[in-house]
């Protein structure tokens, strides 16, 4: 699968030993969400997650939800024993990392084609730097449509990113219920039907999202004309290790830390749980 | 045909009166519940060769043969000498002469106890071997005393229920390294017992106070972080009874206690029992005698020379809990106005 | 070569190994059974050959050696962090050829799997050698013979056990010295020809069959049975999974330690994810996910042989009788069935 990665290993490399970097500024989303801006030179690729850790309470895989020169940010919902510890970072601090890793957005195949990003709650997070590359690099893709979902107004996210995006992209920002200006009522999947693949000459489509609302907006495009093999998702897994050895994240023989998070839709489909 | 029998006589011989006149019900020991299977066929003679044909499963686990003429006692008691050789003498090692004259007394009754861990998943203890190591103390005795052997904690065995009960647990050990932290022996004694572990930093944590060292964590955990320690415990529960005027539930009177505490109490109980009945060996059993005597003067006598071992814990008083019939005043006739 | 050494002077050779090796072989614990008044045989250090179980098959095996049930990782003081140690002595293990080709197996997903060696069980895995334990029938649920582990070569020794001394083959020139004064002999290991039992490894040919395979009413029908207790990963020379876990020591939390402890994919909380979302919430799920990965999933992955080695221990050590053995050959009934409607 994906070609195995059965490379060279490094010799007495520990992996697992995380590095600490500066937190650069904290911004709160919503009232569980909240991005940090940390301090990094790794080299970085969109839709890739770190190891977030906190020495004595955990480590959690998070994907970077910003890329810049300096910089990473990672959007963050605070559910869990090691996120909701995370609440507590302030600018100024050490956070630990180790990554990145997972594969990324094939940025390359999407250059000199529409694209087509479709996502649902915290699901903006890991397209949020792919689409933020493109709103700097408007002119690599003809044409950039956005479709993103809530819940309600007080969970949506990176507001002021929203507002940039629409002066660049064709968006659809949609509550599911709520009535608010400049929003839309209804599931992403109402609004799939408003994009005319067959207009397109080329596309991309990206999906990220619960894994619910993943599996109907891709069938939602099929259904509008969309092929397969040029729809991509992004899964999210129980990890450990990142690195193919605990076992967490394995659906049939595919590591989602290794062959993933992102897959084409046409090898995603078939990874059953 | 008119009889003359003095029935007290005949029932410490183990026959037990019928409303047939003239008829007995043999009741055979089998010390623990458990014998060879071939000694069904004796069973089988001597129900169609003097009973009526047909075998009790006694209550208290003997073989019971109802419809045995009083004129057939004899010839029964003579038929049932190698049975009675087999299993006291040669199984138990019970010192006593074996002769055509049947059982010399119903005394002790007999011991009761589940199938234990020669068979259980979950017994903590051979009930069977301790079974007939008791028999071998208790009889024959004609003082009355009724012993219940249980494999664990659950008490199948209704240890609960009679003048000593014996209970089967285990003091488990926790190995902190082969642990997990999968919080499987968590559910299971939260399920099972009594809810005395928890997690804590993702390994287990105990609270000794209330374990009832039934081992349910043992059988949980995937692991073998969880283990018993191969010493042997017994909890003793006393005083539990059934009877007309005030059955109750035994107490407990001592937990995690080694098997030679068990045996030198149980040398203790005959003298106990003589002391407190006046050396006259009436019908009268164990738990009762307990009352008469006092739970103090009762521990004082019953541990008397026992060495306890350092895990033994006693219990510092009893608070009985009887159903007394007389007075349940609240309980009255619907039609009463 | 091989030698005839007793008992006596083989615990003199390991006495002089001590000094460089710890030496690991399946020892009785008594009483430490799952069930009272059974014993437990596990991998643990030996001081003389008679410590050694050589006539029964291991509840456990020899992976915690290498893969410990808990193992620090890193150290934390308040300010920074530190690698784990581990002994400097080399490591010598008496185990069988099912556990010899487990090893192997563990290899590939420790070393091999992603593009990074796991330092954790690299320096430990670095330090070991094997001496083969030979298997004269195997036991009752064993089925080496058709996972086609019954039979190695990779070892440093190998040893037959008689009465009072055993049979040993030295291939290994570390340690060929030890042995010049001794008895020679004819000695080369024997290996198991045949199993009671056959098991027929399924051939699932493409995607499509898998997912028929999904759905197979023969995993629904382990839900009233499997307790997902996990004692089958425990046992499973080839299970590799685990959870890192954070712990501080002390009340004021300024010390602590990271460590991995063994997981089960038969847990119900294996995949579950902060907030509480988790994939595969019924028993025959997680079983399914669990033979899949034994016979399927690993063998497409490194594009070699099956995971499973067939010790069969964990048929041994299930609860509920719940024999894995009989499972795959009942999966491998069901697929030739889908892949007969197939070649219709």
């Amino acid at each position: 699968m994906n070609g195995l990665l059965v490379h060279e290993t490094r010799a007495n490399h520990n992996e697992m030993i995380p590095t600490a970097h500066e937190v650069l500024g904290v911004v709160r989303e919503t009232e569980t969400e909240f991005t940090l801006r940390v301090k990094t030179d790794a080299e970085v690729h969109h839709g890739q997650f770190f190891q977030i850790s906190l020495p004595k309470v955990g480590e959690v895989p998070i994907s970077v939800s910003a890329i810049e020169d300096g910089f990473v940010e990672f959007t963050i919902r605070s559910v869990g024993k090691v996120t909701g510890e995370l609440l507590r970072i302030r600018k100024g601090d050490r956070l630990f990392l180790r990554g990145p890793y997972g594969n990324s957005f094939p940025i390359h195949q999407f250059r000199g084609k529409d694209l087509v990003i479709i996502a649902g709650g915290t699901g903006v997070s890991p397209v949020r730097s792919t689409l933020r590359y493109f709103y700097q690099h408007r002119g690599e893709v003809p044409s950039l449509h956005f479709i993103a979902g809530f819940k309600d107004d007080n969970s949506v996210l990176f507001r002021e990113d929203l507002e940039l995006f629409r002066q660049r992209f064709d968006t659809i920002y949609s509550l599911d219920h709520d009535k608010v200006p400049g929003f839309e009522v209804g599931f992403v999947t109402e609004h799939v039907k408003q994009i005319t693949f067959t207009d397109f000459s080329d596309y991309n489509v990206v999906i990220v999202g619960p894994p619910v609302m993943m599996h109907y907006v891709a069938l939602e495009c099929l259904k509008e004309g969309a092929s397969e093999d040029k729809m991509w998702v992004s899964f999210e897994r129980k990890m450990s290790c990142a690195i193919g050895k605990c076992g967490h994240c394995k659906i049939d023989e595919t590591y989602v830390c290794l062959d993933g998070p992102v897959f084409n839709y046409s090898v995603a489909k078939s990874l059953l749980d | 045909m008119n009889h003359d029998i003095d029935i007290k006589e005949i029932r410490k011989n183990c026959f037990r009166q019928s409303k047939v006149k003239g008829e007995f019900m043999l009741q055979m020991r089998v010390p623990g519940g458990i014998v060879a299977a071939k000694h069904l066929s004796m069973v089988q003679h001597i129900a169609e060769t003097w009973g009526n044909g047909t075998f009790h499963i006694g209550t208290r686990q003997t073989f019971s043969l109802p419809g045995i003429k009083y004129e057939s006692i004899d010839a029964v008691n003579a038929y049932i000498k190698d049975y009675i050789r087999e299993i006291e003498v040669d199984t138990c090692g019970v010192d006593m002469d074996v002769n055509d004259a049947g059982y010399p007394t119903i005394g002790a009754r007999n011991i009761v106890a589940c199938i234990g861990n020669s068979h259980c998943i979950k017994a903590n203890i051979d009930t069977t071997a301790l079974a007939r190591k008791l028999e071998s103390i208790i009889f024959p005795s004609h003082y009355h005393i009724k012993i219940s052997i249980a494999g664990c904690p659950n008490d199948c065995a209704k240890a609960h229920f009679t003048d000593f009960g014996i209970i089967g647990v285990t003091k488990t050990e926790y190995d902190y390294d082969r642990c997990i932290g999968c919080g499987k022996c968590v559910e299971a004694c939260a399920h099972h017992a009594t809810r005395v572990l928890s997690m804590e930093q993702a390994k287990v944590v105990k609270d000794e106070c209330c374990c009832v060292g039934c081992g349910e964590c043992v059988l949980a955990c995937p692991t073998g972080a969880w283990s018993r320690v191969p010493t042997k415990f017994y909890r003793v529960m006393i005083g539990g009874r059934t009877g007309k005027k005030s059955p109750r539930m035994g107490k407990m009177f001592l937990n995690f206690v080694t098997e030679d505490v068990i045996i030198g109490i149980m040398k203790n109980w005959e003298k106990f029992s003589a002391e407190v009945l006046e050396h006259k060996p009436v019908y009268l059993h164990g738990g009762h005698l307990i009352d008469r005597a006092g739970y103090h003067k009762f521990k004082e006598m019953i541990l008397d020379g026992v060495t306890l071992n350092p895990e033994a814990m006693v219990a510092q008083r009893i608070f009985w809990a009887e159903t007394e019939y007389r007075s349940n005043i609240n309980v009255l006739p619907v039609a009463t106005k | 070569m091989s030698y005839t050494v007793s008992f006596e002077r083989m615990n003199e050779l390991i006495q002089s190994l001590q000094s460089n090796y710890k030496i690991f072989a399946p020892v009785r614990f008594e009483k430490r059974g799952r069930y009272s008044d059974t014993d437990m045989v596990r991998y643990a250090n030996i001081s003389c050959v008679e410590e050694i179980v050589h006539d029964e098959k291991s509840d456990f095996s020899p992976k915690e050696v290498v893969f410990p049930v808990t193992q620090a990782i890193l150290y934390f003081t308040e300010s920074e962090f530190m690698e784990s140690r581990v002994h400097d002595k080399k490591i010598l293990i008496f185990l069988r050829s099912c556990d010899i080709h487990g090893i192997r197996r563990l290899d590939n997903m420790f070393l091999r799997n992603g593009n990074v060696a796991d330092f954790y069980y690299k320096r430990l895995r670095e330090k070991v050698k094997f001496v083969l334990m030979e298997c004269h029938d195997g036991w009752d649920t064993c089925f080496c013979v058709s996972m086609g582990s019954n039979e190695t070569s990779d070892y440093s020794m190998a040893v037959r056990f008689h009465d009072d001394s055993l049979e040993i083959d030295v291939k290994d020139e570390e340690f060929e010295p030890m042995f010049g004064k001794e008895a020679q002999s004819d000695f080369t290991p024997e290996f198991v020809k045949q199993n009671a039992i056959t098991v027929k490894i399924p051939d699932i040919r493409d995607k499509d069959t898998l997912h028929e395979v999904y759905n197979l009413p023969l995993w629904q029908s382990y839900n009233s049975r499997c307790q997902s207790c996990g004692a089958c990963n425990a046992v499973c020379i080839t299970c590799s999974c685990f959870t890192t876990t954070d712990v501080v020591y002390s009340e004021n939390g300024r010390m602590g330690e990271r460590r991995r402890v063994w997981a089960s994919c038969q847990h119900e909380d294996f995949t579950a994810m902060a907030g509480g979302h988790r994939f595969r919430t019924t028993p025959g799920e997680r079983l399914r996910f669990r033979a899949l990965h034994k016979v399927y999933d690993y063998r497409q992955r490194f594009k070699t042989e099956q995971m499973c080695v067939g010790c069969g221990r964990c048929d041994d050590r299930c609860p509920e009788f719940i024999s894995f053995s009989a499972m795959i050959n009942r999966l491998s009934e069901e697929v030739d069935k889908l892949n007969e409607v197939k070649s219709k």
